[in-house]
């Protein structure tokens, strides 16, 4: 194997362990309480690690700084948020910045490990099967979504007649906050589960169709972005406790930003017919 | 048969005359028992709140029901009949369907909609039927009663919302937390309302009860009521984020919790919602404390808009149960009649059957027996006949008592049809 070869075989290797961390943060939002922590910053630990390893056998082989390409840069800048995230970890104990930053590494990491392509799909089966799923994931995470937005809109007004004190019958009916609360918190956790899950597979799926081709694409682009929302909302509010206001204009953001990725991705459907 | 109701309550005596008439539970099998012996009354049913007394009978037409049942009001009491006279209210036939209605919903009650009067009905409902005082006519109102109320609770909000100011605090809780299940309740000061409050939210489910208060002894035997833990007086803001309601009713001149306080609880809180319920004068915690996120200060005066409010939605609402009160006492009219007429009409029918039955033996014993299809022919068009005699009277009499006016009728139809005799 040549040294570049053996950088991308340690950088997957590297997001193999990673995702321990993405089941970590996941399993945490479902909860709705730490779980699984000690296990996943282990292996968070040791993908920081091969990852070094990875850019190392990378700058040896070209003798430059392996920031030449998008997916370099990215891979890079995940290793550099990791080792951030260990620092802080250890100088401050600030666990619970793992929900934002497990799944942004690990995507980031797999982002960057796309860079060399690999034979395309064996089976058309499986093509159609994989795309598919990744659709379905999508549309079940968008619906979940909704549903946030729809409940964090509730809650703002619930919010508002309790602090206003004003009795009016149109929304006595309203259900209690702490009953929004939870759905909020179930369907945003789904929501972002759905949505992580169909982004992987989605990138893994373009990766193969396509090789190093798909990541220019502006929908691409707005997908990762809407994710990446996502994931700043899921941190905000398990870790700052986001509620009210700020929690629905947040919702209503991720939900826009979902219909636009949505509408980008329509036009996508005549090539695929081909 | 008759239903009549002799009675006072809240509105037409004052306590000093309710207490004298009012009956205890043990006292009640005995009175059931004097009430079976009034003549011309066959059932009986005594209801005894602290708010009213009432005896509902069924009795004989004839029966002088409101001098009967005002004289053995006073005379079962050991009062004068002249001296309760101008409390009592007595209602007759439908008035007394459409009162026993009203009580049961509680339209009739002091603070209309209160659930409790439905409890009370059923058990002396309970009381005369366990002493076989109440069996068919009487029987059948009450148990209506029951399923009225019923039908006012769920199609009107009637019983919705909470009007006292404790209880108010209690529904508002529940807006905000749903379940009240494991929430946790601090007392600042050792008041009665807080003590009121905190006993409603302890039935509620509230899962712990803390008590901090100036003087420790008073703390103390408050957090005994409340199996609840004490805090320092002098620090105990440093528990507060957890907390999820805290009731202040301390005696202290200035603010107890300001709204810097209360900022860096809820930043503690994760800004999970918390409930501050102000009931001291002057107030204890800074009223800016509200406009932080997720805080929700109600003082004494809020508190009391919530229930003005209430108070005001449950009358629009009791406009709404009169009218199912209005409708279900008809029904009860209809029902009462045709359970009047349906003796008649069904004898009506059987003496008609008893002559095509005796008409048809007469004749086979002459023509000796006929074919199956003829006997099937003459059976149908004999048959036919009776029916269509009968359908003339039985029309006109449930025509004649849908105008209340059937008495006459259904009488001259007993004699000329002989349904009275055997």
């Amino acid at each position: 194997m040549v040294p570049a070869d053996m950088s991308i075989f340690w950088l997957r290797v590297a997001v193999v362990l990673y995702a321990a961390g993405l089941i970590h943060a996941i399993v945490t939002v479902l909860r709705r309480q730490p779980a699984w922590f000690r296990p996943a910053l282990a292996a968070f630990a040791a993908a920081n690690l091969l990852h070094a390893v990875s850019i190392t056998e990378s700058w040896f082989a070209t003798g430059l700084l392996p920031a030449n390409n998008f997916f370099q840069s990215v891979s890079l800048c995940a290793f550099l948020i990791g080792v951030f995230f260990l620092f802080v970890y250890w100088r401050y104990s600030f666990a619970s910045l793992s929900v934002f930053l497990f799944p942004l590494v690990f995507l980031m990491a797999l982002l960057g490990s796309t860079e060399v392509p690999v034979p395309s799909w064996s089976n058309d089966g499986v093509r159609s099967a994989w795309l598919l799923m990744h659709v379905a994931l999508v549309l079940l995470g968008y619906a979940a979504l909704i549903l946030t937005a729809v409940a964090s809109i509730i809650y703002l007004i619930q919010e508002r007649r309790l602090k206003t004190k004003t009795a009016s019958s149109l929304f006595d009916k309203l259900p209690p906050l702490g009953t929004l609360d939870n759905l909020i918190n179930r369907s945003m956790g789904l929501g972002f589960v759905l949505l992580t899950l169909a982004t992987v597979a989605g990138m893994t799926w373009a990766f193969i169709e396509s090789g190093t081709r798909w990541i220019g694409d502006a929908k691409i682009a707005i997908s990762l972005l809407t994710w990446w929302l996502c994931l700043v909302m899921v941190f905000l509010r398990t870790s700052a406790g986001w509620r009210g206001r700020k929690a629905a204009v947040m919702s209503l953001t991720v939900v826009g930003c979902s219909a636009l990725t949505w509408a980008a991705h329509v036009g996508l459907r005549p090539e695929l017919m081909k | 048969m008759r239903l009549a109701i002799t009675g006072l309550n809240h509105t037409t005596a004052p306590v000093e005359v309710r207490e004298r008439l009012a009956v205890s539970a043990d006292a009640l099998p005995s009175l059931l028992y004097d009430l079976r012996h009034v003549p011309g009354v066959t059932e009986s049913m005594v209801l005894s709140t602290c708010n009213r007394v009432e005896i509902a009978v069924a009795a004989d037409e004839q029966c002088d029901t409101e001098s009967a049942l005002a004289g053995f009001l006073a005379k079962s009491r050991n009062l004068e009949e002249a001296w309760i006279r101008p409390h009592l209210y007595h209602f007759r036939d439908r008035d007394a369907i459409r009162h026993m209605f009203r009580v049961a919903a509680s339209l009739d009650s002091m603070i209309v909609g209160e659930p409790q009067i439905l409890g009370q009905l059923k058990d002396a409902y309970d009381a005369a039927r366990t002493s076989g005082s109440i069996n068919g006519f009487l029987d059948s109102v009450v148990t209506r009663a029951f399923s009225v109320a019923k039908r006012v609770r769920t199609e009107t909000e009637i019983g919705q919302s909470a009007v006292s100011v404790s209880y108010a605090a209690v529904e508002l809780a529940r807006q905000i937390f749903g379940s009240l299940k494991g929430t946790k309740v601090l007392l600042i000061g050792a008041g009665k309302m807080s003590e009121l409050a905190a006993r409603h939210l302890e039935r509620a489910g509230a899962g712990e009860i803390a008590v901090t208060n100036r003087s420790p002894e008073r703390a103390r035997a408050m957090a005994e009521l409340f199996r609840g833990r004490i805090l320092d007086y002098t620090n105990f803001t440093g528990q507060l984020h957890e907390m999820d309601v805290v009731i202040a009713s301390s005696g202290a001149p200035h603010f107890i919790l300001t709204r810097d306080q209360m900022k860096k609880v809820m930043a503690a809180r994760r800004n999970r919602p918390m409930f501050l319920i102000d009931i001291a004068v002057p107030r204890n915690i800074e009223p800016s404390a509200s406009e932080l996120d997720g805080v929700f200060l109600y003082d004494i005066d809020d508190l009391q808009r919530v229930v003005q409010n209430n108070v005001t939605s449950r009358q629009t609402e009791a406009g709404e149960a009169e009218k199912i009160v209005a409708d279900e006492v008809e029904r009860m009219i209809a029902r009462l009649k045709a359970r009047e007429l349906t003796p008649t009409i069904v004898g009506l029918q059987q003496y008609l059957e008893g002559i095509r039955s005796a008409e048809m033996e007469r004749m086979r014993g002459r023509f000796g027996n006929l074919t199956p299809q003829q006997e099937e022919a003459l059976d149908a068009l004999t048959k036919a006949m009776m029916n269509k005699i009968a359908h003339a009277p039985i029309a006109e009499l449930r025509r004649q008592a849908g105008s209340g006016q059937h008495h006459h009728f259904l009488d001259a139809l007993r004699r000329i049809f002989h349904l009275n005799e055997g």
